[in-house]
């Protein structure tokens, strides 16, 4: 039997947006949205008042705009939110090692070797985050990541979630199937013509049935809709490349256009390899490009720096395989293995 | 269940399902095979619920009936009877009795109506292609497959039958192969398949003795009924089947990486090749995996080198008269299409230092490979 684990899944609440909210306290209790920074870009998210509109993160602009005429939409300041995102994972540096970042607002925790219980540290974690940002975050503790994550969503804001093992499976018979990680809109439309909606309906079909329709996925499904969930919390994975994109309120008709946007966005590129990857080593650069007739290329080479005229003979290169208007302009590197054997260089597929 | 069955007809029947059980152990019956005994053959089926064999054997059947068994532990205990006569015979409990000369076995099973059936399917596609040629062609792109699976499109053989031919495609990012085959197909019937790595190696150790595979498809499933050799006492009769779930998810454009000129082409002879790069790759280490290929006029020169073990050096004579280039390989990536092939002349085709290498052969076949950035 392995070790009972205790793992936190901490989750900021519209992390951008209160961040903003907290650099603009005059729009503290109007609807804010961060992100679209063009006429047909989405939202990146929005704060709690956009979203009793209907407002919701990934949503058009136009739409947004459409259900409230008042939204503030400002940019995105990585920048900003990356140094917030700094300051909460120096406090979680202060209960354990074993962290594992999602994102910039999100990441799992494992505290099992710590004595106080799960919701007592999830608690004073919450309220450090509090006190030294001035953002709320909310948390998930349960004995797995599966559940700790749905967890996390189940007092938002400011709040927090106990599921200890006890509780799992009232905790996750009611739970929509769609909950489930790999459980994506093609297999969630499998199970609905199935008629089973919630994971308790799920567990009424054993392992063959479930296999039957999913295959070997079937088994992983067997356990994840019983709340069983074996993942350990993943410290230290390395990032293999760097990347920015944008999507373009008109679509760019000439390379002059393009080349215009690619400086704006590698000025971006520029500052957020000097704050994230400071020290890495650069194998490759890569511009990618989404035409008006959705098709998608991109172009790369091997180069050691991020320079801009590498970037340009990129953007020339991906214009012409296709020469529609451009919707979407994407630029970053890949960085090199950290170790010492001759470079592997890609066919770029 | 009661039947008779030649010990070796056994023992290869068992050898066709083998390599197709789950490894976890939350559904036990995964590692058994299903053993259905009907009027003058049995079936063995296994499968691993993304991939599921069956063959039938010839067997003197005197009660049908149905079992699963063991299927590793069954084929050991097989294959060390001491007669040719073999004897099975079930009783309640799931346990079967096996009988040959004078050693006696009881084995526990599970119950047939546990194992998970194979599955069938609708709205097939359906073609019969030569297993010789489905076989040679799998063989000279598989090992270009990825076993990464953070890009499991990759992780599998793309068939992609259109435009009047089979294309079969493998890649890993770094290299690629690709090899056609000409073969009629009707508009209905045109359509594209990535078949999971595991099936492709399972089809490459069935493959290849009977004369014909009918292969079919939808978009989740695809299944292959191969011929079996007639002549040899194999004790197979009827097909072997095989079901496989597909790899579901589009594959990237592969045409796109295929250079459309190489600036020089070199004929190579290709074991001698082989045999180069295999001997200059012997000084090469995990940390310095790579050889060098220096080509000048009328000579094709390749190297290997490590801190660890010292160098190597090899030559062969080749008809160039371009300038000289010098570009690197992983070695492993040279020598596997090499191998793979059956001609013995091949054409190499490179530009410089940071462009892909290609070999060629005059019947559709190429395989780009990516060089390593010389130091």
């Amino acid at each position: 039997m392995p070790k009972l684990r205790r793992i936190i899944h901490i989750d900021m609440d519209c992390f951008y947006a209160a961040v903003e909210m907290r650099e603009h306290p005059e729009l503290a209790n109007r609807p804010i949205a961060v992100g679209g920074a063009s006429g047909r870009g989405v939202l990146t998210t929005c704060n709690y008042a956009a979203r009793e509109f209907g407002i919701r993160s990934a949503m058009p602009v136009f739409k947004a705009r459409e259900l409230c005429p008042s939204l503030v939409i400002l940019p995105v300041r990585f920048e900003l939110y990356r140094e917030a995102s700094r300051a909460i994972r120096e406090i979680f540096k202060r209960y354990t090692d074993l962290i594992e970042p999602l994102s910039l607002d999100e990441a799992y925790l494992d505290v099992t070797h710590q004595k106080r219980s799960g919701a007592e540290l999830a608690e004073e974690i919450r309220q450090a985050i509090h006190h030294e940002t001035g953002l709320t975050a909310s948390a998930g503790i349960a004995p797995n990541k599966l559940v700790a994550k749905i967890a996390s969503d189940w007092n938002k804001p400011n709040g927090q979630c106990v599921v200890p093992p006890s509780q799992i499976d009232a905790f996750i018979l009611p739970l929509p199937v769609r909950r489930i990680w790999g459980v994506g809109p093609k297999s969630a439309a499998r199970l609905t013509e199935m008629g089973i909606e919630t994971c308790g309906q799920l567990q009424a079909l054993n392992q063959t049935e479930l296999a039957s329709e999913f295959g070997s996925f079937g088994l992983e499904l067997y356990r994840l809709c019983r709340g069983i969930d074996e993942r350990p919390v993943e410290a230290n994975r390395v990032r293999k490349s760097l990347s920015n994109e944008s999507t373009f309120s008109k679509n760019l008709e000439s390379l002059e256009d393009c080349e215009e946007a690619l400086m704006r966005q590698h000025g971006e590129l520029m500052e957020d390899l000097r704050s994230s990857a400071p020290d890495r080593k650069i194998a490759k650069v890569l511009v990618k490009l989404k035409f008006s007739d959705f098709q998608r290329t991109t172009a790369e080479m091997p180069a050691q720096q991020a320079e801009p005229k590498l970037y340009r003979q990129l953007l020339r290169e991906a214009w012409g395989r296709s020469g529609q208007p451009v919707r979407l302009l994407g630029l970053g590197v890949r960085f090199a293995e950290t170790d010492s054997s001759p470079e592997q260089l890609e066919l770029g597929i | 269940m009661k039947f008779k069955i030649n010990k070796d007809h056994f023992s290869n029947g068992l050898q066709q399902v083998l390599n197709v059980v789950a490894t976890r152990s939350t559904m036990p019956i995964l590692s058994n095979v299903l053993i259905e005994a009907e009027e003058g053959h049995i079936s063995l089926t296994t499968t691993n619920l993304d991939l599921g064999i069956r063959c039938r054997i010839k067997a003197d059947v005197s009660d049908a009936g149905a079992i699963t068994l063991p299927v590793r532990k069954l084929a050991t205990i097989v294959r060390e009877l001491p007669v040719d006569e073999v004897f099975i015979e079930t009783s309640e409990k799931n346990q079967a009795k096996i009988t040959s000369g004078g050693s006696l076995f009881k084995i526990m099973g599970i119950s047939s109506e546990e194992f998970p059936p194979l599955p069938t399917f609708e709205n097939r596609k359906v073609f019969e292609l030569s297993q010789e040629a489905i076989v040679g062609m799998l063989k000279s792109v598989s090992y270009a497959q990825s076993n990464d699976e953070n890009r499991y499109i990759l992780n599998g053989v793309y068939f992609n039958f259109a435009d009047e031919k089979l294309t079969l495609v493998a890649t890993d990012g770094r290299r690629l192969g690709l090899t056609a085959l000409e073969t009629e197909i009707s508009e209905e019937n045109a359509g594209s398949l990535i078949l999971p790595a595991k099936t492709v190696a399972e089809l490459e150790r069935l493959m290849g003795k009977g004369e014909k595979v009918k292969i079919a498809f939808n978009d989740r499933q695809a299944a292959f009924e191969i011929d079996i050799d007639e002549a040899g006492d194999s004790g197979l009769v009827d097909h072997l089947y095989l079901v496989s779930k597909i790899v579901e998810g589009n594959y990237p454009n592969y045409r796109q990486v295929i250079p459309k000129e190489t600036e020089h082409r070199v004929k190579i002879e290709r074991e001698l090749m082989l045999e180069c790069v295999h001997r200059a790759a012997l000084v090469t280490s995990d940390k310095s995996n790579s050889v060098k290929l220096k080509v000048t006029k009328n000579l094709l020169e390749i190297s290997g080198s490590s801190t660890e073990y010292g160098e190597s050096h090899e030559s062969m004579a080749i008809a160039y008269d371009g300038p000289e280039v010098q570009v690197a390989f992983n070695p492993q990536f040279l020598m596997e299409p090499l191998k793979a092939l059956t001609k013995d002349e091949v054409f190499f085709e490179f530009k410089d230092e940071l462009s892909p290498g290609l070999f060629k052969t005059l019947d559709n076949f190429i395989c780009v490979i990516m060089p390593l950035r010389l130091n």
